[in-house]
């Protein structure tokens, strides 16, 4: 008999260690208004600052990972792309956990740089993929 | 109302339709028979030469050796046997055919370009549902005019005018709804009916048409 | 000129494939790992939408979107929606309440319901016991006596069943805008 792995949303581990890298994330950059880990099928692991969860946001953000995925493939430019949702009052940026069914997302105030916010996301999304893989 | 006059409720006979009721046309006349009937029940059809049919009413599905392909359409003779259905236990291995295909079946082949003998001239009527036809190869004028026939009341001769169809085609169709118990009729004059005869030129113009080019029909 | 029909449905009862069956090109699919094991054992499942079509000419096309089935993603269905034609709702017949799944989804898409432009497949019904096709006819007939919509067993990966289903969803469609306005509330004794 085999006991079905709980899904990643409610998995403790994955839950905690999601949590602390969206916090460290927080202090290293101060025009970080929200960020959130997500399942690949749109479930939310965590989101910091915590909101009034409805699930919606991380619905919406594998829906638009899903389907810049497909842009990209049709394009031939690669599999996993970064998304970057550039508005007036704030910038978007979503990428892939490296090696795992998760999906991070997070806004950034609109005077950071777009640079720093893709290699901000990119070291939290790598450093969690590691704290992930090694537990 | 003679073709009652075989069919006993209650007890297993087999039964010897009246003599112009003979073939398929005595079956489609059993079954709407037992379908004005509140009692659950369960048919048998033993078709010459094609092994017998099981009908299970309650679960809407029946067995039989013979697929579709196959099916016979003047056989020499359908022996009509009927018996009461227990709602909770199937008589057939269950999930078995879906019934709607084989009512109409009967229904369109059973009384030829003629109206079933319990038709009224001049009613109209609409369907209550859809029949559920997925083993058999309908026509797109099939389709066209069970659509209309689902959203207005019409003779038979009103719906052939209105789809561009032979009359006979139509009378076929309307039977086959009769004998698969979807059919209503309508009451009074109010009724909705089907617009007058579209000029042909309409009907071909639609995405209706344009699909059905595209697939190859 | 375009045609835009959605496929809708519960988790697991073959809109992909339907598409799939139905497409000329290659289905565009957004499929996730799958992590609501409760809901359905597959292992992906649509987060976004499924793209397909058919060309009738090189001016005429049918668009067929295929939206994912759970709630959550509701706000895919408001974004489709507004410029569908019909819709084909597909429910497997093993779904934990199939019944009331095709309910639920009428209730949600009313408006295409009105212009007799949804139509209903009944899936996997040769390989699941479930409800009848009356059982669902009679849900719907209690739901709108008014309206009749079209239920019918499919089996998504037939070519002949999907082009049935289609060919009968937009006659229903034409049928009901040729005839214009209220319907009779008349039944036989």
């Amino acid at each position: 008999m085999k006991l079905k792995a709980a899904p990643a949303h409610k998995d403790v581990a994955i839950i905690d260690a999601s949590t602390a890298i969206l916090r460290e994330m927080t202090e290293l950059a101060s025009s970080l208004r929200y960020a959130t880990v997500l399942t690949d099928d749109g479930f939310e692991v965590v989101s910091v600052p915590t909101h009034k969860a409805d699930g919606r946001l991380a619905s919406m953000a594998s829906s638009v990972q899903a389907l810049s995925e497909a842009v990209a493939r049709e394009l031939e430019i690669g599999d996993a792309p970064y998304v970057i949702i550039a508005s007036e009052a704030g910038h978007v940026i979503q990428l892939r956990v490296p090696g795992h069914e998760l999906v991070l997302a997070a806004l950034f105030d609109v005077a950071e740089t777009l640079g720093k916010a893709l290699s901000t996301s990119r070291l939290a999304a790598e450093k969690l993929a590691t704290a992930l893989t090694s537990r | 109302m003679s073709p009652e006059s075989g069919l006993v409720a209650g007890s297993r006979e087999t039964v010897s339709p009246p003599p112009e009721l003979t073939g398929w046309a005595g079956a489609a006349t059993a079954i709407h028979a037992l379908q004005q009937m509140a009692m659950p029940m369960t048919l048998t059809l033993d078709v010459a030469e094609h092994g017998p049919i099981t009908i299970d009413f309650p679960f809407h599905a029946f067995s039989w050796d013979t697929p579709f392909a196959e099916f016979p359409h003047d056989p020499t003779s359908v022996l009509v046997e009927t018996r009461p259905a227990n709602p909770e236990q199937p008589t057939i291995a269950l999930p078995g055919r879906p019934l709607d295909s084989l009512l109409w079946m009967i229904g369109y082949t059973a009384f030829g370009d003629r109206p079933a003998p319990w038709l009224r001239e001049g009613d109209r009527y609409r369907l209550r549902r859809w029949p559920a036809l997925a083993d058999i190869a309908v026509t797109l004028d099939q389709v066209r005019m069970t659509a209309m026939l689902g959203n207005a009341f019409a003779t038979a001769d009103e719906l052939a005018a209105a789809a561009h169809t032979p009359p006979a085609d139509a009378r076929r169709l309307v039977n086959a709804f009769s004998v698969t118990g979807i059919l209503r009729r309508s009451t009074g004059a109010a009724a909705l009916e089907l617009p007058a005869a579209a000029p042909a030129a309409e009907a071909s113009t639609g995405l209706f048409s344009r699909l059905r080019e595209r697939f190859g029909h | 000129m375009e045609h835009i029909i959605l496929f809708a449905g519960p988790m697991g009862a073959g809109k992909t494939t339907a598409i799939r069956t139905l497409s000329d090109i290659e289905v565009v699919s957004t499929e996730a790992a799958n992590t609501d094991r409760e809901q359905s054992d597959k292992d992906t499942t649509t987060v976004a939408l499924d793209y397909g079509e058919i060309s009738i000419t090189d001016e005429e096309k049918v668009r067929l979107y295929g939206i994912p089935g759970q709630r959550r993603f509701e706000f895919m269905w408001r974004i489709l929606r507004e410029r569908a034609e019909g819709m084909v709702l597909l429910v497997h017949i093993d779904a934990p309440d199939a019944v009331a799944s095709v309910r639920e989804f009428i209730i949600e898409f009313f408006d295409l319901v009105e212009r007799g432009g949804v139509v209903v497949g009944i899936t996997r019904s040769d390989m699941a016991p479930g409800p009848t096709i009356t059982d669902f006819t009679d849900a719907l007939e209690l739901q709108l006596p008014e309206l009749m919509v079209p239920v019918m067993l499919v089996d998504p990966r037939d070519r002949g069943h999907m082009e049935l289903l289609l060919m009968t969803l937009v006659a229903n469609i034409e049928t009901r805008a040729a005839f214009g306005a209220t319907l009779e509330t008349e039944y036989s004794a």
